[in-house]
């Protein structure tokens, strides 16, 4: 018997689903067969260091912006998605292959400059391609699985940069975050949470930086004016390219000072659970 | 306007089944895989691609001469390295024994990489490794040397490379969906790339399909491309015909019998 009444069921069932999409991902096929991937269901408080180490970054990453924003506003709503943390060992090579997709002539090679420069990209790397293959298909795996069971859900690499900042599943060397659910349409597409967030403006202006090619009046001339205004007698806009001081010193202060400090915030804690679990 | 003319004559009877291989029954079973892998190949360009950029190709390839023809060209890779030659080997018997192979192949991995300073190809903080090693001019990658020494011609986007990953992993989804076998393999993609498939692509992962009652990727035995099925029935028919030869006798006159008669039959 019984009488589920409101949504708070449905939330907590996202948890479950999660545990049905991590079986997925380790059914996931490989091509080399070699490849280890591990999966962690992370919700409720548990996110805040994620979204703690995602603002700042969103400063800088537009695309990290509309994650962190969605993200950050479903949790205080206490419509929190669950993310599934997935990530994979990928920098270094036991294939002895040298097929050569690296840039390298052989795996030994790959090793020796893996072994020195491991985990200096935002997302990890350097990276063994066949085994990225075998990841990726883990990771569609995943989505393919949270669509099936009709939940809301988008694969993340802003989320992947938090993860690997905070130093979640120490053993991988590349992460990748699915957000899943809450329950309802549109949530991660056509995203609701960001509805008047942005201005008309905001996008005009985006669209002039991202697809100029749209704007470009007579190139004839060689330096283009640029159709940036409905009012043809006011005076032309040029576009010009340069180093910006700016925006890198914003950039640099992010990635060297903001994000940091949110990571010195919760590492610790995150990492005692990695070294509770080892005991 | 061309309008939609609904086909009312449908009356028929197909007889499909796997035995005899390449006939009519057959083929007619292989044209179903054929609709499963061309929904494969749907599901595979709806997978996620960082930033949504359309970067996939597919060919979807059939027919005897045209999979022998991969088979052999995989057999001529595997004995080129010697770590991957039994693997190899084995994987040209199973596209000997696949009904449809698909090739998907990543059209920008190695020319317009995502440029979002990732760093998953060389652990950088931009993507000075991939540029490092390209010919290119102002990050314009020239790719009109195809000569390379190495089976593929690296480095590649390694975003780029994910995003096939992802499409593989949806056409395959989709082909667990419609319970027909497909794998993943290194084997037939590098093959199908240097064949010419997928030609855009820096990078090409092969998936064969089968509809068949035993799934041809799995549960092989040693020594695989040495025993198998096709070897075999042909097997079995170099010792059967030498089995017959060392027995002759005229059956219209006398069929040897455990307690038949002894003599051959003719009139005396």
């Amino acid at each position: 018997m019984g009488h589920l009444i409101g949504k708070e069921y449905c939330l907590d069932h996202v948890i479950e689903v999660a545990k049905s999409i991590v079986l997925a991902i380790h059914k996931a096929p490989q091509i080399t067969g070699k490849t280890k991937i591990e999966a962690e269901i992370i919700w409720g408080e548990d996110l805040e260091p994620i979204i703690d180490v995602m603002e700042p970054l969103g400063k800088v990453m537009r695309y990290v912006q509309w994650d962190y924003e969605t993200i950050k506003k479903c949790y205080d709503k206490g419509e929190a998605p669950v993310i599934i943390a997935i990530g994979a060992k990928l920098s270094s090579s036991n294939l002895n292959w040298n097929c050569g997709a690296c840039g390298f002539a052989t795996c030994k090679e790959f090793n020796a400059y893996a072994n020195e420069y491991r985990g200096g990209g935002q997302l990890g790397g350097p990276s063994c391609n066949w085994k990225v293959l075998d990841w990726a298909m883990a990771c569609d795996w995943a989505c393919a699985s949270a669509w099936q069971y009709r939940v809301d859900n988008r694969i993340m690499g802003s989320v992947g940069f938090a993860l690997n900042a905070l130093g979640f599943m120490p053993g991988m060397d590349a992460k990748l975050g699915l957000a899943l659910g809450p329950p309802r349409d549109m949530v991660y597409y056509n995203r609701e949470e960001m509805h008047k967030s942005m201005s008309y403006e905001m996008d005009k202006q985006d669209m002039v930086n991202c697809v100029p090619t749209m704007f470009t009046a007579f190139p004839g001339g060689g330096t283009p004016m640029y159709k940036t205004k409905d009012d043809w007698w006011a005076p032309p806009e040029f576009m010009g390219i340069g180093y910006s001081e700016e925006v890198m010193e914003v950039y640099q202060q992010v990635i060297f000072e903001q994000v940091p400090e949110m990571v010195v915030k919760h590492a610790d804690k995150i990492a005692k659970r990695y070294e509770d679990k080892n005991k | 306007m061309k309008k939609y003319v609904e086909d009312l004559n449908f009356q028929g009877e197909e007889y499909v089944g796997e035995w005899t291989p390449w006939s009519p029954q057959d083929i007619r079973r292989k044209k179903c895989v054929l609709e499963a892998a061309r929904l494969m190949v749907d599901s595979a360009f709806t997978a996620p691609f960082a930033g949504g950029v359309p970067s996939l190709e597919a060919h979807i390839v059939y027919g005897q001469e045209e999979l022998e023809a991969i088979a052999r060209k995989i057999e001529e890779i595997a004995h080129t390295n010697e770590t991957w030659k039994e693997a190899f080997l084995y994987e040209a018997v199973m596209v000997r024994d696949s009904d449809v192979i698909i090739f998907l192949g990543n059209t920008r991995c190695h020319e317009t990489p995502l440029d979002a300073g990732c760093g998953m190809c060389g652990g950088t903080l931009d993507c000075g490794y991939f540029y490092d090693k390209k010919t290119h001019k102002y990050g314009l990658v020239d790719i009109t040397d195809r000569s390379s020494e190495k089976m593929i011609d690296g480095p590649l986007c390694t975003a780029r490379v994910g995003d096939l990953g992802y499409a593989v992993g949806s056409a395959l989804w989709t082909a667990a969906t419609l319970m027909v076998d497909a794998r993943p393999f290194a084997s037939i993609g590098m093959a199908g790339q240097k064949m010419g498939y997928c030609h855009k692509s820096g990078m090409v992962v092969g998936v064969p399909v089968a509809a068949k009652a035993k799934n041809p990727y799995v549960d092989v035995n040693v020594d695989y491309h040495l025993i198998n099925m096709d070897k075999v029935l042909d097997n079995t028919r170099k010792i059967y015909q030498t089995t017959r030869i060392i027995r002759g006798f005229d059956y219209r006159k006398w069929i040897p019998k455990p307690d038949g008669p002894k003599t051959d039959g003719e009139d005396k």
